[in-house]
């Protein structure tokens, strides 16, 4: 196994540390505290279900197959969220913790790793508004594919999940180190990618138009969002494929990742 | 201590190479990189700068070593290498036990969140288990004297009380090895001393102490060895008080050079109102250069009891009647230490005629305290009036084998009668 992992195990202790650490921080001094991580989702899927059902209505039932769109954009942004801000905020964290690493013996890719978990709780946190809102759509008569059974997959899927976004976290948090203009490109690239994963649409949306099709399916990120629209929004169990290639991808991005800042970390410390 | 190993940290042929920051490299950019399909760039030879530069040495578990040096020898970095905070360029570094570094004290305080919570976030940081925090935490709030504050957060503590709550929770991960940098020298004077009783105590109880400190008492005091590095390289390893000597000797060299460059190019700017305070009088007779003798060596550093000579040479414009030679030393404060002109030596002047001489004033066994000395050279009439006066002339240190107070070291020798016990050593 990496040694990345290996360190990432021997201080486990450190690391949950870390992250409490991390979210006590951001909430000391605010007002409503850890209802703002509740807040958040939930202000979210009001909006665009106010704003999808009463300013704008979809084009046509292309682009969900059925039930509201409104729900289908807050399954698939909720965990975009995830990614996007561990990233942005992984990427960061060693010049953030600069102190830290400078002056202590600090297994440095802990750091982007604790951006990853601290807003995984975030994540997790928003997971039951969002299946709240789903119960409440059903009271108001809504119709939604929603399913229990489906839905108890969400902890595997974020468990599959966890190293592929770790890895890039790590990789990119050594990366920003040595080069200044990380934090650019990665900034770009997200809104790029964004707007390559079905999140806003669906794949089949995209048909008419093969290019952009096979571009959105072969994004390596689709599979990370498409799961929760799959398991949460239609209630259906993915298909094997799905699950193999997200475990693929998740892989191919951790061991990529974590090689990345084995290659960069002998002069990490410096060059911070 | 793990093991029964005998030595506590093992460098051996330590190479660090820093990359010059004016190389451009900190501009370059990932698209570059991508470019140049280079990710990581090897240090071409003119934008290394080698920190240290192929060190070996070993420490004995139990031993205190101080590391001595100007700034920029290397002191720093070689610590944070045998930390584990840097890696080395090659050459190994290995460091057995539980190392405590304290370098900069609260490594990864959290200025928003209270002293409590932090101690347990740098005691993780340090290396130690919650538990292992729990059963310590009552004497790191004691030892810190912030007992009062601990529940407030960070933030609104003074650097003071910052480095007091760092060091407390450094001192008690119960470390084999701890390493100091410079640290005591921040916090009041009384903390200081509990830090350093805290580690004289270690020391006791057969730690390794690995310590940078510009301050030579410290070192001497507490130190049964000392390292002395200049320009990334181990120039001196020894007993304290030996390496410390020759260092101070050194310094003082490279100083008294420095001061003698100085007086030198302020002579040339040859601004009169600038230099009227270090020169002055009417010039008949000038004085055109002094040179110091130790031993009949120039040099500007001795050792107390030397032989010193001060040898000055005059340039005599018109012939005259009525004049003194005179020297006199001062500590740069401007104490006097002793002065003496040919006058009070009883020379009585006949004739000091145009061209060039040279008067020297031989001291068989000058027995000056360890300090630095400036030097006023003057020619004169016996009644005073200055033909050419000059102050801070010559800039001299002097080194001591034993530490004393004043500028006095007499030759001297302790006896005892009755029932006075020294220990052997």
């Amino acid at each position: 196994m990496s040694r990345v992992l290996r360190r990432l195990l021997r201080h486990r202790g450190l690391l949950a540390t870390l992250v409490q650490r991390e979210l006590k921080a951001r909430y000391r001094g605010s007002v409503l505290g850890f209802v703002w991580s509740l807040v958040n989702p939930l202000a979210l899927i009001l909006v665009y279900t106010f704003v999808f059902s009463t300013i704008f209505t979809p084009r046509d039932r292309l682009v969900v197959d059925f039930g509201p769109y409104g729900l289908f954009l807050a399954t698939g942004v909720i965990p975009w969220i995830w990614l996007q801000v561990s990233w942005v905020e992984g990427s960061a964290s060693l010049l953030a913790n600069a102190g830290l690493i400078r002056k202590a013996a600090f297994p440095a890719e802990l750091l982007p790793v604790v951006s990853v978990l601290s807003n995984l709780v975030h994540l997790l946190l928003a997971l039951p508004i969002l299946i709240l809102a789903f119960a409440a759509m059903a009271l108001f008569g809504v119709q939604t594919s929603f399913s229990w059974a489906t839905a108890s997959l969400l902890p595997l899927a974020i468990v599959v999940q966890l190293p592929g976004v770790a890895g890039v976290a790590i990789g990119l948090s050594a990366l920003n180190v040595h080069f200044k203009d990380v934090r650019d490109l990665l900034a770009n690239a997200l809104t790029l990618l964004f707007f390559l994963t079905p999140i806003l649409y669906t794949l089949r949306t995209l048909e008419p138009f093969p290019w952009v099709h096979a571009a959105v399916a072969w994004n390596p990120l689709t599979p990370f969002v498409t799961v929760y629209q799959e398991i949460v929004f239609y209630g259906r169990w993915p298909s094997p494929e799905l699950w193999l290639l997200m475990v693929a991808v998740s892989l191919v991005l951790w061991i990529l990742g974590t090689w990345l800042f084995e290659r960069l970390s002998e002069t990490l410390v410096e060059a911070v | 201590m793990s093991g029964g190993s005998p030595s506590a940290i093992r460098v051996d042929r330590l190479v660090k190479h820093f990359r010059r920051e004016s190389s451009g490299h900190q501009l370059r950019t990932l698209k570059s990189a991508l470019v140049e399909r280079t990710l990581v760039r090897g240090l071409r030879p003119d934008e290394a700068i080698p920190a240290i530069d192929d060190i070996s040495f070993e420490v004995p578990a139990g031993q205190a070593v101080g590391l001595i040096g100007s700034n920029g020898s290397g002191k720093s970095t070689l610590l944070k290498l045998a930390a584990g905070i840097l890696r080395p360029t090659s050459g190994t570094i290995q460091v057995d036990g539980r190392v405590a570094a304290l370098i900069e004290l609260g490594a990864g305080f959290h200025p928003e969140i209270s002293g409590r919570e932090n101690i347990f976030i740098n005691g993780a940081v340090l290396g130690l288990g919650r538990r292992q925090i729990e059963e310590r935490f009552d004497d790191i709030v004691e030892f810190s004297g912030l007992a009062s504050f601990i529940d407030e957060p960070v933030k609104t503590y003074s650097s003071g009380m910052y480095v007091r709550l760092g060091f407390a929770v450094a001192i008690h991960t119960d470390p084999d090895v701890l390493m100091v940098d410079e640290v005591l020298s921040v916090g009041d004077e009384a903390f200081a001393h509990r830090c350093l009783r805290r580690i004289e105590e270690m020391l006791g109880r057969g730690k390794t102490l690995l310590l940078v400190s510009h301050s030579l008492e410290l070192v001497e005091e507490i130190c049964d060895r000392a390292l002395w590095l200049e320009k990334g390289v181990l120039r001196h390893d020894g007993h304290p008080r030996r390496v410390i000597d020759a260092y101070r000797e050194a310094i003082a060299e490279s100083e008294g050079e420095a001061h003698r460059r100085e007086l030198e190019s302020r002579e040339e700017e040859e601004d009169e109102d600038e230099a009227e305070v270090l020169r002055w009088g009417s010039r008949q007779a000038e004085i055109v250069r002094v040179r110091v003798l130790v031993e009949g060596e120039e040099r500007y550093h001795l050792r107390t009891g030397e032989e010193v000579a001060f040898e000055i040479e005059v340039e005599v414009h018109e012939t005259l009647d009525d004049f003194a030679f005179g020297v006199a030393v001062a500590t740069p404060r401007g104490h006097e230490v002793w002065g003496t002109n040919t006058d009070l030596a009883g020379f009585k002047p006949e004739r000091l005629h145009a061209g060039r001489c040279v008067v020297r004033l031989v001291c068989p066994e000058l027995r000056l305290a360890a300090g630095e000395y400036l030097i006023d050279i003057a020619v004169h009439a016996p009644d005073g009036t200055p033909y050419d006066y000059r102050r801070k002339l010559v800039a001299l240190s002097a080194t001591a084998a034993e530490r004393g107070i004043g500028v006095y070291f007499p030759q001297h020798r302790w006896s005892f009668e009755g029932g006075v016990d020294w220990a052997s050593d």
